[in-house]
């Protein structure tokens, strides 16, 4: 007897409603335990109350295939594409953490946070929240997280942090075209009287980051193995940017690297010419500049993050004038005005 | 009022969608590409390189909108924040018209990011329909919709996909992307004819052509638009092309991406499937630039061997995480940052 589907028609249910049809659909196609469970399971069930193996009394099987194996090609691609994607965001964190385990925290992620916007864009935007969520410490018990190494949590998810506000950057608003405030004001405002009641407008782009862990520098050490990579292997280059050349380049490299040791690190992202750059502060200058973002004057900025220093005053002044220097050159503020 | 044919819009010539992996190059050369499809999610939201890059391809070429997004066959509500930002785009590059798919995404808030099947019913038919009307009145201009590639069919649908797609198009009063690679692909899939499907529909509301390459796993194919077009679909597009007397045709590669003048020269090969009917072509500069081609008009060459497609060794019913399949099914668009 052959197993090959015939082209009899099953008996078909009566005319379910469109909306009926496609949460079912939705509920079997996306169902992390695959088709059959989906129909199974008590939201399918609700809605379309199918026998086991009565699937064809809803979606036709074709010579080739059966209803189930059908929809199993949308069960695959959902989760597929969806984990690629993330792959794509995350690709460090990716070869970190290997690909099995990689995806079995998208897998979950996909459960507890499925896509509700139109763009992909947004998709991943809890991943670290839903890290933070699952890490060992809140799960107990035998479960993806521990296999990542239950002593270095903190680490994933400031590395996924990380990656993900570099994706926001890469394509949120920017400044690229407008006029920025020039070293040459600053050096001007200094020189004037008013400076610690200057208010100072950052750029859309500028964010400001604190890590655990040195993932900035890590994230370093995987671009510049991928770049020596690159150089040993220049067909990679030859080939465009797709997400698979990207990821060999920086996510193998980072496979290799060691987790580093808890360190905690400052950094502000920001764009220039379309491109994300990242910068190293000092946690005074962080504070500063967090202060600044948040509105305040110079001057409280300076008083509120020199209260909270135990450097003397001479040596954060000597910071603070380096520092406004290289913000301005690396164009984090719009413009300056006193209120 | 009768509705011009192809909804009074030009043909084009032969175009590329534009992908992110081509942005450098055709910045750089500027190659004589008749005009680009950009996939609408890319840039309705971009803040940064995409939006700025798509700017100053809208200055030289013409460009067409293409969205995986508008779930027009959902029966959520329609999302008008997304259409408003497909209006403002469109605005912004001047896009020649706006298309997506017959199809849903997602219901119950959620989307899947995947082009779904819909019963074609005559309660679907009215539900659509009704619709696109409120899209066309919200976007002020028609909308031209494409027939997916689908893996499946429902039991209670009263109607060829082909009379869907017929009926839709006259009752919204909209036009059609006729994807010819969709065709062979859900044909192949439904035990259907091919031939059959392109003869039924109603070539005067034909605006576009789409071709793209799929992977064969002999028991189905999958849309993946990582390969070359094959030569059945070739041949229907031969077809479709004498029965609307031409009309401006896209190529779809997004994964696997190869270097940009292969892509262009796949597109190119059209022209040998035109035969005498190719209406006369715009003097534009993407046409007469064809010395330019850095593949030398590898349009007129025979075409390169077909890859090798393994097909899938095992059964696509496996569970979900475990067994995914090598290639990933259009559409994905997800554009990787640039960070130094």
């Amino acid at each position: 007897m052959s197993d090959r589907p015939s082209r009899q028609p099953a008996a078909s249910l009566p005319r379910p409603p469109l909306d009926v049809v496609q949460q079912w659909f939705q509920a079997v196609v996306t169902h992390p335990a695959g088709v059959a469970a989906g129909a199974a399971s008590p939201a399918a069930q609700r809605l379309v109350r199918l026998d086991r193996g009565a699937l064809e009394q809803l979606v036709r099987r074709s010579r080739r295939l059966t209803a189930e194996q059908r929809l199993e090609i949308y069960a695959n691609a959902y989760y597929a594409r969806l984990l690629e994607c993330l792959r794509d965001t995350f690709p460090v964190l990716a070869q970190v953490l290997g690909a099995e385990v990689f995806d079995s925290f998208a897998f979950d992620y996909l459960q507890r946070y499925p896509s509700r916007s139109y763009t992909l864009y947004r998709l991943a935007e809890s991943f670290p929240r839903f890290l933070d969520e699952t890490r060992p410490d809140q799960q107990p018990g035998p479960g993806a997280a521990g296999a990542a190494g239950a002593a270095w949590p903190d680490f994933l998810i400031d590395l996924a942090t990380l990656e993900l506000a570099i994706a926001e950057v890469f394509d949120g608003p920017g400044a690229e075209g407008e006029p920025l405030l020039a070293p040459a004001d600053l050096l001007a405002r200094q020189a004037g009287g008013d400076f610690a009641a200057t208010r100072l407008a950052p750029v859309p782009c500028l964010r400001l980051l604190r890590f655990r862990y040195p993932v900035n520098a890590f994230f370093s050490s995987a671009m510049a193995m991928r770049t020596r990579r690159l150089a040993s292997s220049p067909e990679l280059l030859d080939s465009p940017a797709t997400s698979e050349a990207a990821s060999a380049g920086t996510g193998a490299a980072a496979a290799d690297l060691p987790i580093p040791d808890p360190g905690e690190e400052h950094i502000a992202l920001s764009r220039t010419d379309y491109v994300v750059r990242r910068y190293s502060l000092t946690p005074f200058e962080s504070t500063v500049l967090a202060a600044l973002v948040a509105g305040a004057t110079v001057g409280e900025a300076i008083a509120s993050a020199a209260a909270a220093s135990e450097l003397p005053d001479d040596e954060l002044a000597a910071q603070l004038d380096a520092a406004f220097r290289r913000w301005t050159v690396a164009g984090f503020f719009r413009a300056a005005a006193v209120p | 009022m009768t509705t011009p044919p192809r909804l009074g819009h030009a043909n084009l010539g032969l175009g590329v969608g534009l992908r992110a992996a081509h942005f450098d190059h055709i910045l750089r050369h500027q190659p004589a590409v008749d005009w680009f499809e950009v996939i609408s999610e890319n840039f309705v939201d971009s803040g940064g390189r995409p939006r700025h890059v798509l700017r100053q391809i809208a200055e030289r070429y013409p460009v067409v909108m293409h969205g995986v997004s508008l779930s027009i066959g959902s029966t959520d509500p329609l999302d008008f924040s997304y259409l408003g930002k497909l209006k403002t785009l469109a605005r912004e590059v001047d896009a020649r018209w706006i298309s997506d798919h017959i199809c849903w995404t997602g219901v119950l808030g959620s989307n899947t990011h995947d082009l779904l099947p819909v019963p074609f019913t005559e309660a679907t038919l009215a539900h659509v329909a009704a619709r696109i009307r409120t899209v066309q009145d919200f976007l002020e201009r028609p909308l031209v919709l494409e027939n997916p590639s689908s893996y499946v069919t429902f039991a209670h649908s009263t109607m060829s996909e082909w009379e869907f797609v017929s009926r839709l198009a006259e009752a919204a009063d909209c036009g059609l992307l006729l994807d010819v690679n969709n065709v062979y692909v859900s044909s192949f899939n439904h035990d259907l004819d091919p031939d059959e499907f392109i003869r039924s529909l109603p070539h005067h509301r034909i605006v576009q052509f789409h071709l793209a390459g799929h992977a064969d796993y002999v028991t189905h194919l999958i849309d993946t638009h990582d390969h070359h077009v094959v030569d059945p679909v070739w041949e229907l597009y031969r077809t479709a092309h004498q029965l609307t007397g031409g009309v401006s045709t896209l190529l779809e590669w997004d994964a696997r991406i190869p270097p940009f003048p292969v892509v262009h020269a796949e597109v190119l090969k059209a022209k040998r499937f035109m035969g005498e009917r190719l209406p006369a072509q715009p003097a534009a500069p993407a046409q007469l630039a064809g010395a330019s081609d850095p593949l030398g008009g590898a349009g007129h060459r025979a075409p390169p061997p077909l890859p090798g497609i393994a097909p899938a060794t095992t059964a696509p019913g496996a569970a979900a995480a475990s067994s995914m399949p090598p290639q990933v099914p259009h559409p994905l668009h997800h554009l990787r940052p640039e960070v130094a």
